[in-house]
């Protein structure tokens, strides 16, 4: 067996690598992922996941639903870490699965996968307690600057993990990206890690918070037309049933992570494409409690104030 | 603490008693308190509430289901917690939005053809401080006994805060979040209660915490009190305290406060840091 075969042998147990294998498998990562288009071409069959948040016990749950890899080929469509308590195992698996078999699995960038955002939402933190050090923590943050930004199955499927841009019309102009850098805070690559389709426009619209763009159905409509392509498939919102269409199955977004932070009791879900496009969905519940080794969540009594 | 209950020998020498049926709550001195934790709302039941409360947006997590009900069994009266009523509260109050820093950048970005700003008020500011009702058709109660519009009252009673450092046994704990949204990880906006129930009385918190990163913290708490009297028949007595803090980052940062998020995760921490921007003590007396 390799050392890599036992590496994911070991993640599979939830086991983190020690942080010499973690450099290691970082270098022979880069090495694929600067190899890899903005928009990076998949062949069908895949199946296609959305966001994971460290809930490593569920992802488990996502495998056994959706098969292993390479046997199944995989599109996961960012936002690996932050949140749950397993941002390390769950990335570093992934991470190695790719270098393992470059060609079964696509994974591409969400908003968490950043420097500024995961020192606020638990990766960092995670890092330092598992290893003591930020060491890791800078490894992984430096191979987040090389996933690639979307992906284009069969020319048919446009997956990206936020949404649109008003500076982006053809996937040429994705494809001119100079995508080896943090996510910036606004621009064309900020947008497609960060927007949201939103009813209640047509065109575009400006969140509330003054920042971050929301695109109705009309921006969905002539993206699809523009670019040839069937639908968008994108994930970065929770949603309580897994997965969920808007305008008219032009965009669909995918979430799975089930029992979101641990109390949100949702479902999650992943779509499966067969060599024809037909979909599937599956949906899946989150790991039982006995399989994840984690303290039940009930509160300890404090005397609170 | 199974369920949040006791051991049952400290329910005993209370006389308390945990609910049947793995519900999740006490009996104790004329009171049922029983908290609710239910799964977020779905898409189907989000629409409903969009509708009922003439809104096309809401918390990413409404825990729509889940509530805190602290019952007087006696007189019907009834206090609880419920994300709907919190909800209603933010659409009457409809602050304006909170800028987050980037927003500076954005200004100067070209804007797209047909660009719609959107104004509401995403961080979900409530000024909820719990809902009250009468159930008049409880077993105990019929319509002439219920107890009659309860009211707060201003009043100048603090709660004992001694009273409640003193190391009674905690016969009943919970912690229910009522809604929660992320602010599409620019921070987080929670609105949570807690609940202690001791031999001698019950306290609870309901929290309103938010924090947009590299701009602004606010909490908004309310503390009720009931200390239980000796005697059955005496009128019980709740005591409020509201407190509501707020602080942008830059002026917390003016006093030498780390200017990053990453330090201001645990509202406890923080609240101490934060100016009083509004207080209001109150009381509500059952009778029947």
């Amino acid at each position: 067996m390799s050392d890599l075969d036992r590496q994911i042998e070991q993640l599979k147990r939830c086991e983190p690598l020690k942080e010499s294998e973690v450099k290691a498998l970082c270098l022979k990562a880069m090495e694929i992922l600067v190899e890899e288009s903005n928009v990076q071409r998949v062949d069908a069959p895949v199946t296609i996941c959305g966001d994971i948040h460290g809930q490593f016990y569920d992802m488990n749950e996502l495998f056994k639903v959706g098969g292993d890899c390479p046997k199944t080929n995989y599109l996961f469509l960012g936002d690996f870490v932050d949140r749950g308590f397993y941002s390390v195992e769950t990335f570093l698996l992934l991470l190695a699965l790719k270098v393992r078999y470059p060609d079964r699995i696509t994974l591409i960038r969400g908003n968490h996968e950043s420097r500024q955002i995961t020192q606020v939402y638990g990766f960092y933190d995670e890092c330092l307690r598992k290893y003591g050090s930020v060491n890791v923590w800078r490894y992984c943050t430096d191979i987040f600057d090389y996933l690639s930004l979307s992906a284009l199955i069969e020319n048919k499927i446009f997956g990206v993990h936020g949404g649109l841009s008003p500076n982006i019309t053809t996937l040429d102009q994705i494809r001119t990206i100079d995508r080896k850098q943090e996510v910036p805070h606004d621009g064309a690559m900020c947008d497609l890690l960060w927007s949201d389709p939103e009813d209640v426009v047509d065109g575009w619209g400006l969140s509330p918070r003054g920042a971050g763009f929301l695109f109705g159905g009309n921006v969905v409509s002539s993206f699809n037309h523009s670019n040839n392509t069937d639908y968008i498939c994108r994930a970065h919102q929770l949603v309580m049933e897994g997965y969920k269409w808007m305008f008219n199955n032009q965009i669909v977004t995918v979430w799975s992570a089930p029992n979101y932070c641990y109390r949100c009791g949702n479902v999650a879900a992943i779509l499966e494409l067969d060599e024809n496009l037909n979909k599937q969905f599956r949906v899946f519940e989150a790991a039982p409690q006995e399989a994840r080794g984690v303290p039940s969540k009930k509160p300890a009594p404090d005397y609170f104030l | 603490m199974e369920n949040g209950v006791g051991t049952e020998k400290d329910l005993n020498e209370a006389g308390a008693e945990a609910l049947p049926d793995g519900r999740c709550g006490i009996r104790i001195k004329g009171w049922q308190i029983e908290s609710c934790k239910r799964p977020i709302l779905g898409s189907l039941a989000l629409r409903e509430w969009e509708e009922k409360l003439g809104t096309s947006h809401l918390p990413e997590m409404v825990f729509g289901d889940s509530s805190l009900n602290l019952l007087h069994m006696e007189s019907g009266f009834k206090i609880h917690f419920n994300a709907f009523d919190a909800l209603k509260g933010w659409k009457q109050e409809s602050l304006p939005p909170v800028e987050v820093p980037a927003a500076a950048k954005w200004k100067f970005r070209s804007k797209p053809v047909q660009q719609i700003i959107l104004d509401y008020d995403y961080t979900f500011t409530t000024p909820y401080c719990g809902s009250e009702a009468v159930e008049l058709n409880h077993e105990k109660s019929n319509y002439k006994d219920a107890c009659q519009n309860p009211y707060w009252e201003d009043c100048d009673q603090r709660i004992n805060l001694a009273s409640l450092t003193s190391n009674e046994p905690i016969l009943f704990y919970d912690e229910v979040i009522l809604y929660e949204d992320e602010l599409a990880d620019s921070g987080i906006s929670l609105l949570t209660v807690k609940v202690r129930v001791m031999p001698s009385s019950w306290f609870l918190l309901l929290r309103y915490w938010l924090r947009v990163d590299g701009a602004l913290m606010r909490l908004r708490d309310s503390r009720v009190y009931c200390s239980f009297s000796g005697d059955d028949d005496a009128q019980p007595v709740l005591l409020r305290e509201s407190c509501w803090k707020e602080a942008k980052i830059q002026s917390l940062f003016a006093q030498g406060l780390p200017v990053d998020s990453a330090a201001y995760c645990d509202p406890n921490l923080i609240s101490q840091r934060l100016p009083v921007v509004a207080q209001k003590i109150q009381r509500l007396k059952i009778s029947w």
